[in-house]
């Protein structure tokens, strides 16, 4: 490396605010998906705005790369840095702004999820987006990979709930990109940023709508004997009409590994599935829309349906649908989970084909997920130390991918395609395609020196074909 | 019979292959195309500098439709009206109420990124768009999104596409999320006060409260007479729902105020109100301004100008009628256009073409928009002149 990168970032954000000893740098080698490691070379924590944009512009003047990183939860390698810098933003966590009256708030990346939850609940307001890891995940890095959560069935994921951002690009310049006081006419670079997987750069302050809480919620609990009845009672609410706030899935083995484990929430052990069914809105509204996905449930087979009776008692269901995967270490070391989306109706056959593809394979495969989305999340719990273990499961879920692309679905609906799903886009996505992918981000980063070797790949964008690699590593 | 309705059945007479042949050959010759849907309602006099029209009119109709999905997948040529009608078969809906007409196609509501009143509760075209395809300004077809309701599968060409008014690619077929109708879809009418002190003293708490109407917008007393409610103005409601939601909210304004019900057919006249005039300029803001100034804004209008509020999103519609008729308010439109503040909150929508040019400023002259159009249209071919660029 250029002598002296770290002393002169450690000049920016202070000595102890970069880390560059391998073993301090362990911790960063892995995301949310800790089946992938790659190590960082050094890492740099700014803690205001103005130290951010300062650690840009200094990898701009050297041309280094550089990974965005929020809480290290995704969960498609999308933050991982191969022998490069990690930039951390976890110490940028100042809510700026709270507008109740507009029901809007400004905060700065390193702003987590629940703490922002938190400050506006006292103001009868709420951040629809959650995703499961909403304890620990950041805002910034929702805005990264266009985050969702179970709400999203009927809020919408972070696209939907972001007004604008201040954003530092990768060039260290710094640009407003939606509108924080109304609606901007011209390009929807809001809308291009948003899930662009830290490609585009990095976001300094995020102004995100805020909801009114909604005045009556219940939840409840339906359990089945079979699958099958759970994947057609899903099918049958949405068709409905009624839309629930959430429709959560989870499997029999799931049921297992949380009742097991201390995240245990009372689900039925000896259900095949049940479905976490939320809905809310106007108290008459939600009393009605209650007794007739009740009556669903009963018609399509469900053993007991039961509603929650007060907030402690929702809080424990939910308790054991958002520390699911957590439960999963219990079964193994590593653990491989999978983000398609699939046409709702066709949720009973491909559930039905994935247990088909686990016994043919030998692994068991754990489905929890947000079935009113259709957004499936298979998961294998194994041991990547097992070499003939991690082939069978790798092979297992390349085929339960490619019959949710044959359902005519998405490879991700909300983890990001990262490292992990890189190797999928070319099926779902033509050369012209990827190619438009490679110009807008070549607008954004034309050196991409931000978060290199994500998202597309490379072979496929035509203008690149020549860039040297070796500029993307650090070279001592 | 699920599988069945997945094959194309798309019948127009234009494909995604004749647009790019239209475009590799306007590449070719340097002649810039005009892009247009039906060429209804969303031309608006802005500047083109174009000598042909590629017209999208006849490539219409459905390609996938799957009610239990609950998505559309269209050809962008499709009007709403067709998919007003294709769904309602299935006791679906598409949320989306540009103003305008619904001859209008989907593929030029996506483009203009037009929305209507209902946008406040059910999102605005990005909010309900969930894929496209497109062809670029080198003839190469793209997809952006998919067609499954939650997707984040590369950058986001779908959103970028959304209200680029045809200059990045030509839209050629869309796919959207559909609502099931409401079991309850129910208007009111609301009289406002006459005074603008009442009026507000009435508005705030009013709008403050805690209902959640499909839409609701404040319209000027000229409004309100053009569409036949009277010569006051007026808050129009629109509650949709279960019937329980719906009769709980409705017993809840009665509480406060004077409820009147009108025919659901009053929102499709609010919208195509405005057709034909000459000048509509959309103001944008926080939610709490229009709270605060609605009453005087919707008062005392001179004759022929038009003002409606959706004060939940933040909008002010501003109406000139006819301004080609009367010479005075042609006048006014320049008078008004040439007031407003330069602000990026304003929005032109429609202008006469002369006053175009003087008053309304290139929306994409920053370097990031300049350098996506310059990678998706590199021969400057598609709509050149439209965002005033």
């Amino acid at each position: 490396m250029r002598s002296g990168i770290a002393e002169r970032l450690a000049e920016i954000v202070g000595e102890r605010h970069v880390l560059s000893r391998p073993s301090e740098l362990l911790v960063y080698n892995s995301d949310g998906l800790p089946g992938y490691r790659r190590q960082p070379r050094l890492a740099v924590f700014p803690g205001t705005r103005e130290e951010t944009i300062a650690v840009v512009r200094l990898l701009a003047d050297e041309g280094l790369p550089f990974v965005p990183r929020g809480a290290g939860t995704g969960l498609s390698g999308g933050a991982l840095a191969d022998d490069i810098v990690v930039i951390g933003l976890h110490r940028l966590k100042k809510i700026l702004s709270l507008d109740v009256a507009n029901r809007r708030a400004t905060v700065e990346p390193g702003v987590v999820n629940l703490r922002l939850n938190k400050h506006v609940a006292p103001h009868g307001l709420l951040y629809a987006p959650d995703p499961s890891s909403e304890a620990a995940c950041t805002i910034g890095g929702n805005v990264a990979e266009n985050a969702g959560g179970p709400h999203c069935l009927k809020y919408g994921v972070t696209l939907n709930h972001v007004l604008a951002m201040t954003v530092v690009l990768p060039s260290g310049e710094v640009v407003e990109l939606g509108s924080k006081v109304g609606e901007r006419d011209g390009y929807d670079l809001r809308g291009a940023f948003i899930g662009s997987e830290g490609c585009f750069g990095l976001a300094l302050d995020i102004t995100v709508k805020l909801m009114t809480k909604p005045q009556a919620v219940r939840t409840l609990l339906a359990d089945f004997t079979s699958v099958d009845q759970a994947a057609h009672v899903t099918s049958a609410i949405i068709a409905s009409g009624i839309v629930p706030a959430a429709l959560e899935f989870m499997d029999g083995p799931t049921i297992r590994v949380v009742e097991d484990s201390i995240y245990a929430a009372g689900y039925p052990r000896d259900a095949e599935a049940i479905l976490l069914i939320e809905l809310d809105g106007l108290e008459a509204g939600v009393s009605a829309d209650l007794e007739a996905v009740r009556r669903i449930c009963l018609d399509g087979g469900a053993r007991n349906v039961k509603v929650a009776r007060d907030d402690a008692e929702r809080m424990k269901l939910w308790q054991g649908r958002k520390k699911a995967f957590g439960a999963m270490g219990r079964l193994a070391p590593h653990l491989i989970v999978q983000d398609a989306v699939i046409p709702r109706t066709r949720l009973p056959d491909i559930l039905a084909t994935i247990r088909a593809i686990g016994e043919k394979y030998g692994v068991v495969v754990c489905n929890v997920f947000h079935a009113g989305d259709g957004n499936l999340h298979p998961n294998i719990a194994y041991s990547a130390d097992d070499p003939a273990e991690s082939e069978r499961v790798h092979k297992a879920m390349t085929e339960i991918m490619q019959a949710c692309i044959d359902a005519g679905g998405s490879i991700t609906g909300e983890h990001g395609v990262g490292l992990d799903k890189m190797g999928y886009m070319e099926s779902i996505f033509s050369e012209s395609s990827l190619n438009a992918m490679c110009e807008l981000r070549a607008v954004f980063d034309p050196e991409r020196r931000s978060n290199p070797g994500k998202v597309v790949p490379v072979h496929a964008c035509k203008e690149w074909h020549a860039v040297p690699g070796g500029r993307l590593r650090m070279d001592t | 019979m699920a599988r069945r309705a997945r094959r194309p059945i798309a019948d127009g007479h234009v494909s995604t292959a004749a647009v790019v042949s239209a475009i590799k050959e306007s590449g070719s010759t340097r002649s810039p195309l005009r892009i247009a849907g039906r060429s209804t309602w969303l031309d608006a006099g802005r500047p083109v500098r174009a000598n042909k029209t590629l017209s999208l009119r006849d490539d219409s109709g459905v390609v996938i439709y799957v009610p239990g999905d609950l998505t559309l997948t269209v050809r962008a040529g499709t009007s709403l009206s067709e998919i007003e009608r294709v769904t309602r078969e299935h006791d679906q809906w598409l949320p989306l109420d540009p103003y305008g007409s619904n001859d209008g196609t989907i593929g030029a509501t996506i483009a203009t990124a037009s929305a209507g009143p209902l946008a406040s509760s059910f999102g605005l075209p990005r909010d309900l768009l969930l894929g496209l395809e497109f062809v670029n300004g080198r003839g190469e077809v793209v997809r952006g999104g998919g067609k499954v309701v939650k997707n984040v599968a590369g950058f986001d060409l779908s959103r970028l596409l959304t209200g680029s008014w045809g200059t990045l690619g030509v839209i050629t077929e869309v796919t959207v999320r559909l609502y099931a109708r409401p079991q309850a879809d129910r208007s009111f009418v609301i009289r406002l006060a006459a005074n603008e002190k009442e009026s507000n003293a009435f508005l705030r708490p009013f709008l403050a409260a805690s209902f959640s109407p499909y839409a609701l917008e404040l319209l000027s007393a000229s409004a309100a007479f053009a569409l036949g409610l009277g010569e006051r103005a007026v808050c129009l409601m629109r509650f949709g729902g279960n019937t329980a939601a719906v009769d709980a909210q409705l017993n809840a304004v009665s509480r406060i105020a004077g409820v009147e019900e009108v025919e659901t057919s009053v929102w499709e006249a609010l919208r195509t109100l405005e057709m034909g005039s000459g000048c509509v300029i959309r103001v944008t803001g926080l939610p709490g301004e229009f709270r605060s100034v609605s009453a005087s804004m919707l008062m005392e209008q001179p004759s022929g100008i038009l003002n409606y509020i959706d004060p939940a999103r933040g909008v002010l519609r501003l109406v000139v009628q006819a301004p080609n008729e009367h010479e005075e308010s042609k006048e006014s439109v320049f008078g008004i256009s040439t007031d407003m503040p330069p602000d990026e909150r304003v929005v032109y929508e429609t202008l006469p073409a002369d006053v175009w040019s003087e008053v309304s400023p290139s929306v994409v002259a920053d370097p990031l928009s300049r350098g996506i159009r310059k990678a998706y249209d590199p021969h400057d071919i598609l709509n050149p002149g439209i965002l005033g660029d």
